[in-house]
């Protein structure tokens, strides 16, 4: 392999995470754009989401990679992993919203956030006394297809990240600019108290925006588990602050920010990583974190709501 | 409570057993516990011999010492850190790298002085050239890795310090994310992630500390009763009631002369200091650091500490701690050897091997969010709730005709000043594509009242916050005394003279009456972090005359705030809040006090009352600068009144002047009504 395709195949690979993440990075994005709450919770949710499509995966019968399947029965499979997850994660966020985030919403400070820590703490820990702390093998029913592109490989683990990545993220951005609930939704990330006037049902559109992150979190959770093949209850920590970082480096609260700083988080880590050294690819990204932060508050592409002190 | 005694015999009990000591005074109570507590803490190797616990205990100290560190932070000037480890962890490797075998230079005549100092040792093997093994003593090392860790405490927070709340918890976060992995990667100083070994132990006059726990546990209860002194005086200083000032509202505490840059270092600076000692502290006593040992775990179990005892209460974050270690090192193992007994008794094998020790950060994660849904003062919170008032105290005195004694913060020169005390000239205010303020021109002169009127959206309050500095000028000047202040930060221009109230309050509100006088005083005073420490006599001569001011300024409203001292603001009455407002600004010795809508709330007796007040005021040489609706009240004091409308000044002069006024009657009544009159 030449250098360059190397770079081409770090290029695919990067592609691949940065959807992931990007997945991860709409529901910090949503949450934080309606409410202003950075939710660590989401990390959990995640770790959560796939180890139920784990559960999923296993209850029709997969082990692993021994068993492979194609046509009709992969995608029948694959969806309902993917449908029953994503309800699944949807619903946790709803009830984390209800009991544990709704008494705090009018709270001034950090209240709320340090209680997402808390409830991810939970979550992450309940997962570790359910199933243990090893790394799980995860079953993974994808023939080993390839596709060559110059000299690197495309499997075809990578073509279905990107297609519901991409289904998931065009059916968002409908339901966000053509439907009533989604212009509810842009409408009180603008100004919650005028929307709130306007006769917009706040606490619904809060409720939505939890389970819709949730549930995308959710599909992030079982494209995880087929892309490594491997998920432990601590996968969300490390996947959760990239995916927050991307939510950051677009512009928080900027849906269409999100996709793009997943996509450009997931090239820092896998180019970035060939280039310098993977040892260094967290330092790398926090810096980036915390440069955006302190230089470019609002991101990349910005966002009305920009910090206030 | 007395339902509860009659209906439940055990609560009836206790109240019973309760009775005798609610008659000893808080604070006897107080200090008798913590007495109680700290003998307790001192005989506990004697009463409890127990190798194993004793080593717990000594890690329960280092945890409650880091508590009271992030309590600085978190607490008293409300910066949520979630990477305070590491601190911590540069603390720990510091002395680490100093008193171990990891850096080993080639010996040579440059390292003979540090020989003769102790700090390194010639270190000969036959056959390889001789090497300098550092040897710094855990003494030195203490407070020298404590002033590392607080020079990264600047470090990292000088460019993330403005950012608000949230934000600064994430990027705490990514600084704690890349303290382990730098550690971990550069394995030449640090060892990477094997970690660092051999680490020497400390000693004193001869006594190596070894590997006994005694010893390292009497340090760390020396620390915590170190780090509880230096919490609470500085809570009870100028610097702490800045902090707490920050914490509660960032732009007033500016506007009151509160440097929130510095002060916020300040506060990073010493929480880092505290886990630097400590990292040198734990690491001594295991003689071994590795990277994972200060991950974000540690940074949320120590957050989670000083939540579960109450953010600010040095006392109750120490509780915190040692609450979580003790059910961490005790309880939770206790309790699985309990069930494990149980289930051979019952022959289940899962009772058999249930470990509950596995379960402390599910623990964690639930007394957090308790606490944060149901008793967010936290266990021993900051704030106890004071006693209520008596009938004769809470009977206000109205004070008619104004203040009668002349106050000491207004006795300056500023009313003796020739020309104008404020001058704008040609002041513009834009945002975005809305002019706010347009093109501005302005005398006041000194010793006079001025009011500025205009309908909602004029502009009134954007131009206050512009000469306070609260927003930048778009174009255009102010000068103070004929000395140019634009944009200058707004704690620079309250020690210039210029004080302001809050159209919309914008209090101290978890801080007492007292307290939020105190901070209007910041820019008067001079009293440092050492000072506040410390507390040599200047400093308490300065402390006590400030309240002595803060009392008389308070007294300006007779007896309505002067019984109030120690009560939070927020338990206020809404005029009461409005006054303690002014109150504020009037500490800060201001030469010109600006005033927006200081009547509004209040009712037409109490209007009067405070016109009368700012009158007062105005004869003792203050100029003050108003904002009001209420025209009665801005009739009958101002000297000058300035109209502004859709941020253009319309018209200025006496207030008959301005009534008389055509443009005036038009901007407020509107084109016909101005017609038909």
């Amino acid at each position: 392999m030449t250098f360059s395709d190397v770079l081409l195949q770090q290029v695919i690979n990067g592609v691949s995470l940065g959807a992931m993440y990007a997945l991860l990075a709409l529901g910090f994005t949503m949450v934080y754009g309606i409410i202003e709450l950075i939710n660590f919770t989401h990390f959990s949710v995640f770790m959560v989401g796939s180890f139920i499509a784990m559960a999923v995966l296993l209850a029709v019968g997969l082990s692993g990679q021994s068993v492979i399947l194609t046509g009709l029965p992969l995608v029948a499979v694959l969806l309902l992993a993917l449908v029953v997850t994503m309800l699944a994660t949807g619903t946790l966020g709803v009830v984390i919203e209800r009991t544990a985030l709704r008494p705090l919403r009018n709270v001034p400070g950090t209240a709320a956030m340090i209680t997402t820590i808390g409830l991810a703490y939970i979550l992450t820990n309940l997962v570790l006394l359910l199933v243990g702390a090893q790394q799980e093998n995860y079953p993974n029913p994808l023939p080993n297809l390839t596709w060559h592109l110059g000299g690197a490989t495309v499997h075809l683990r990578e073509v279905l990240v990107w297609v519901v990545a991409a289904v998931l993220m065009l059916g968002l951005q409908l339901f966000v600019h053509h439907t009533k609930l989604g212009k509810a939704m842009q409408a009180t990330a603008q100004d919650a108290e005028a929307a709130r006037m306007m006769g917009v049902d706040v606490d619904r559109v809060v409720l939505t925006a939890f389970f819709l992150g949730s549930a995308l979190a959710g599909a992030a959770g079982l494209i995880f588990g087929l892309y490594y093949n491997v998920v432990d209850f601590q996968i969300g920590y490390t996947a959760g602050l990239r995916a927050f970082t991307a939510a950051v480096l677009g512009g928080i609260g900027n849906i269409p920010g999100a996709m793009l700083g997943g996509l450009l988080i997931g090239l820092i880590e896998s180019v970035g990583g060939q280039l310098i050294a993977v040892r260094w690819t967290d330092v790398i990204i926090f810096s980036i974190l915390v440069l955006v932060l302190v230089f470019r508050p609002t991101g990349l592409l910005g966002r009305s709501l920009a910090q206030r002190s | 409570m007395d339902m509860d005694a009659t209906t439940n015999p055990a609560a009836g009990l206790l109240a019973a057993l309760a009775a005798p000591l609610k008659r000893v005074p808080p604070k006897v109570r107080g200090r008798a516990a913590v007495a109680a507590f700290a003998a307790f803490a001192l005989l506990l190797p004697v009463i409890d011999g127990n190798a194993g616990d004793l080593d717990a205990a000594a890690n329960a100290t280092a945890f409650a010492a880091l508590a009271l560190g992030l309590n600085i932070v978190v607490g008293l000037a409300g910066l949520l850190d979630l990477g305070y480890a590491a601190f911590f962890a540069i603390g720990a490797y510091t002395y680490g790298i100093f008193a171990s075998w990891q850096l080993e230079p080639a010996w040579s005549s440059f390292w003979q002085p540090f020989a003769w100092l102790g700090l390194v040792e010639r270190f000969h093997v036959d056959g390889v050239p001789d090497v300098a093994h550092l040897t710094v003593s855990f003494w030195i090392m203490l407070p020298l890795s404590g002033l590392i860790a607080a020079f990264f405490g600047i470090l990292f927070g000088a460019p993330t310090l403005r950012l608000k709340g949230d934000y600064l918890a994430i990027v705490t976060l990514g600084f704690g994310e890349i303290v382990p992995v730098v550690v971990r990667n550069t394995p030449s100083l640090t060892n990477g992630a094997m970690g660092l070994n051999g680490v020497q132990a400390p000693s004193l006059f001869g006594y190596n500390f070894g590997v006994t726990s005694t010893p390292y546990y009497y340090v760390g209860v020396a620390l915590v009763a170190l780090f509880i002194f230096v919490s609470l005086r500085l809570t009870t200083s100028r610097i702490g009631r800045a902090w707490m000032a920050i914490r509660e509202d960032q732009i007033a505490a500016a506007a009151m002369g509160v440097n929130r840059v510095r002060l916020k270092l300040l506060a990073f600076a010493v929480g880092a200091g505290f886990a630097g000692m400590i990292g040198t502290f734990y690491v001594a006593k295991l003689q071994t650091a590795t990277p994972d040992m200060f991950m974000f775990p540690v940074s949320a179990m120590i957050l989670v500490m000083v939540v579960f005892g109450g953010m600010g209460s040095p006392y109750g974050v120490v509780a915190g701690a040692l609450i979580l270690q003790i059910l961490q090192s005790w309880v939770l193992q206790d309790v699985s050897g309990w069930l494990h007994d149980l289930g051979e008794l019952l022959d289940n094998d899962w009772l058999q091997t249930i470990d509950l020790t596995q379960a402390i950060e599910l623990i964690f994660g639930i007394v957090l969010v308790l606490t944060m849904l149901y008793r967010r003062q936290g266990l021993i919170p900051a704030r106890r709730a004071t006693r209520a008032l008596s009938l004769a105290e809470q009977t206000a005195n109205v004070e008619r005709g104004g203040i009668r004694r002349q106050l000491r913060v207004l006795a300056r020169e500023a009313a003796e000043t020739p020309g104008p005390l404020l001058e704008i000239r040609g002041l513009v205010k834009r945002y975005g594509g809305i002019i706010a303020v347009k093109e501005v021109d302005l005398k006041i002169a000194a010793g006079t009242i001025v009011a500025l009127i205009g309908p909602n959206g004029s502009g009134k309050t954007t131009m206050f916050n512009v000469i306070t500095g609260l927003d930048p000028a778009t174009g255009g000047k102010i000068l103070l005394q004929g000395r140019d202040v634009t944009g200058l930060p707004p704690h620079e221009l309250a020690r210039l003279g210029i004080a302001r109230t809050f159209q919309n309050l914008r209090l101290f509100n978890n801080m007492t009456v007292l307290e939020n006088v105190l901070v209007g005083m910041h820019s008067r005073t001079t009293t440092g972090a050492l000072g506040a420490v410390l507390r040599p006599p200047s400093v308490a001569v300065e402390e006590r005359e400030a309240r002595e001011r803060a009392i008389e300024v308070l007294s300006v409203f007779g007896n309505r705030l002067l019984p109030r001292l120690d009560q939070t603001v927020s338990e206020l009455s809404y005029a009461n809040r409005r006054r303690v407002e002014i109150a504020r600004a009037l500490a800060s010795q201001p030469k010109i006090l600006l005033l927006d809508e200081p009547a509004a709330g209040m009712n037409p007796g109490e209007t009067l009352e405070l016109a009368e007040q700012i009158r007062s005021l105005k004869d003792m040489g203050l100029t003050v600068f108003l904002i009001e609706h209420k025209l009665n009240v801005v009739n009958d004091l101002a000297d000058r009144i300035v109209v502004l409308d859709h941020g253009e000044k319309i018209a200025e002069g006496t207030p008959a002047e301005v009534h008389a006024d055509p443009q005036v009657l038009e901007a407020y009544l509107g084109r016909k009504a101005v017609a038909h009159a």
